[in-house]
Formats: C-alpha cells, sequence, structure tokens
C-alpha cells in the first residue's frame, strides 16, 4: 500500500534547462588592457560594442554583461518545484573625456551557476 | 483478522479519491536567484579614502552604474525571489458545469545589495550594505 501511494505521488516528470544571455566578448582579451593607455576605441574593437553605455560628467563607462541560466524543475502529482539561477560575466571600463580607459573591473561568474532544488 | 472485503473497500476508496483529487489541488514552490553573493564591506575601503580602483579590485564589475551630476555611483546587486502557490481545483464541470477552485499565492523578492558613491576625481564618498537575503522568509513576507 505504502508503495503504491509513493507511486502515485512521485510519478510526475522532471526538466533541466539552461538558457544563456550571449555575447561574445573575451576575458582574455583583458591582459591587453593598459589604464592610461588604452583607448575606447581600442576596447570597442577587442570587445566589441557594449551592452549599455553610461554617460559620466567626466567620460563614460562601457558595461559587457552576459548571463548564464540554468533551471530546474520536477513536477509530481502534488507538487511543483522550480529553481531558476542566473548568474553573469561583467566587464565594465572607465573612459574619459579624452577616450583614455581609466580604470577596469570584470567579474566571471557564469560558470557558477548551478542546476539545484528550491530548499 | 482483517475482512478481505474491507480491505478492498479500502483500496477502491483511495484509488477513487486519487482519481478525483489526482492533480486538482497543487503546491508550487519557486526560488530564483539571480546574481552571486555580495561580500560584506571591507574594513578596509573609507569613505575619503578609498578609490575607484580598490572598489573595483575587490568587488569586480558592478551590475549597475548611475551618473549623479558630477557624482556617480557603483551598485552591485543580487536578487533572491521565493515564491509559493497553492491551488484545490474540484473538475467537476462535466457533471455541474462548474468547477470551482480555490488558489493562494505569495511571493517574496529580497536584495543583497552594496552601494559605493563616488566623487567625480574616484574618491569614495559614500558606501552602504544591506544582505536582504538573511531576512527570515516566513516572518518578512507577513510583517
Amino acid at each position: 500500500m505504502g508503495l503504491l501511494i509513493l507511486i502515485i505521488l512521485l510519478s510526475g516528470c522532471a526538466v533541466i534547462g539552461r538558457g544563456k544571455d550571449f555575447r561574445s566578448f573575451d576575458e582574455q582579451n583583458l591582459t591587453q588592457i593598459k589604464p592610461g593607455q588604452t583607448t575606447a576605441s581600442e576596447i570597442t574593437k577587442m570587445f566589441g560594442p557594449p551592452s549599455q553605455i553610461v554617460k559620466l560628467s567626466n567620460g563614460n563607462a562601457y558595461i559587457y554583461n552576459r548571463s548564464l541560466s540554468k533551471v530546474t524543475g520536477i513536477w509530481l502529482i502534488l507538487v511543483t518545484l522550480v529553481n531558476y539561477d542566473t548568474q553573469h560575466d561583467r566587464i565594465v571600463f572607465f573612459i574619459n573625456q579624452s577616450d583614455i580607459v581609466t580604470h577596469y573591473g570584470s567579474s566571471f561568474k557564469s560558470d557558477s551557476a548551478a542546476y539545484g532544488t528550491p530548499f | 483478522m482483517e475482512h478481505p472485503f474491507n480491505r478492498i473497500l479500502w483500496v477502491t476508496t483511495l484509488l477513487f479519491l486519487c482519481q478525483i483529487l489526482g492533480g486538482c489541488p497543487s503546491f508550487r514552490i519557486d526560488r530564483i536567484n539571480d546574481g552571486e553573493v555580495i561580500k560584506p564591506l571591507p574594513q578596509e575601503l573609507a569613505v575619503g579614502k578609498t578609490t575607484l580602483a580598490d572598489v573595483l579590485s575587490f568587488y569586480g564589475a558592478p551590475s549597475d552604474i548611475m551618473d549623479m551630476q558630477g557624482h556617480f555611483s557603483l551598485h552591485y546587486q543580487r536578487t533572491f525571489y521565493r515564491g509559493g502557490q497553492f491551488s484545490l481545483g474540484i473538475p467537476l464541470s462535466d457533471v455541474f458545469k462548474i468547477s470551482p477552485t480555490f488558489d493562494a499565492a505569495g511571493n517574496l523578492k529580497r536584495y543583497d545589495e552594496a552601494i559605493f558613491i563616488f566623487t567625480p576625481n574616484g574618491i569614495l564618498s559614500k558606501m552602504a550594505y544591506e544582505k536582504g537575503s538573511d531576512y527570515p522568509l516566513w516572518k518578512t513576507y507577513w510583517q
């Protein structure tokens, strides 16, 4: 009887999914960036068009962003459990009014997106 | 000893209930995480001393940058969503032309955030941090 109840409760389906917001920038190119020397046009040549440009009072910030999402879902008869995890790769360049990179920062976390349960 | 008829009746009743209720009552739990854990402010960061390069070096690229008419800010954010839904429906439309349903749903979105405001020449002028995901789910939802 217990087995019957367990089968009834557990019969369902499961899904795993993966979604990518892709941009082709290559993090290896960061080794070529020299604050105070690299220009804005060199940035766009190496990394392509930025995802976003923020106008600042003393220049611009170029933001590059891409993400990876992983989805885990379990549909049972009575219970549905869904887990989404999204992680991003980001690079930001601060560019002064002379179009020279003054600072940059990066985070590459998309590899840490994980499948899992909602608990 | 249990009468065989009682056992058959019990099993039949259980199967009938499963048939009637199967798929009708349901409970859904969602968890949506966007972004990495935001580290607490380290003691080395100091207003008036810390530079843009220091913050970028410690936290990496921000989620957002905002111009503040001279000053500018870096935002680091992680969103953490929990949602739940309970549904109960009795499919009677073949018999009574109606199918009563009851739904109850709720969700809570919490934020881990760090914000850094800089002077136009890149010196830290303000900073703030909050770890919203540490707030208890149930209590925070109802308060």
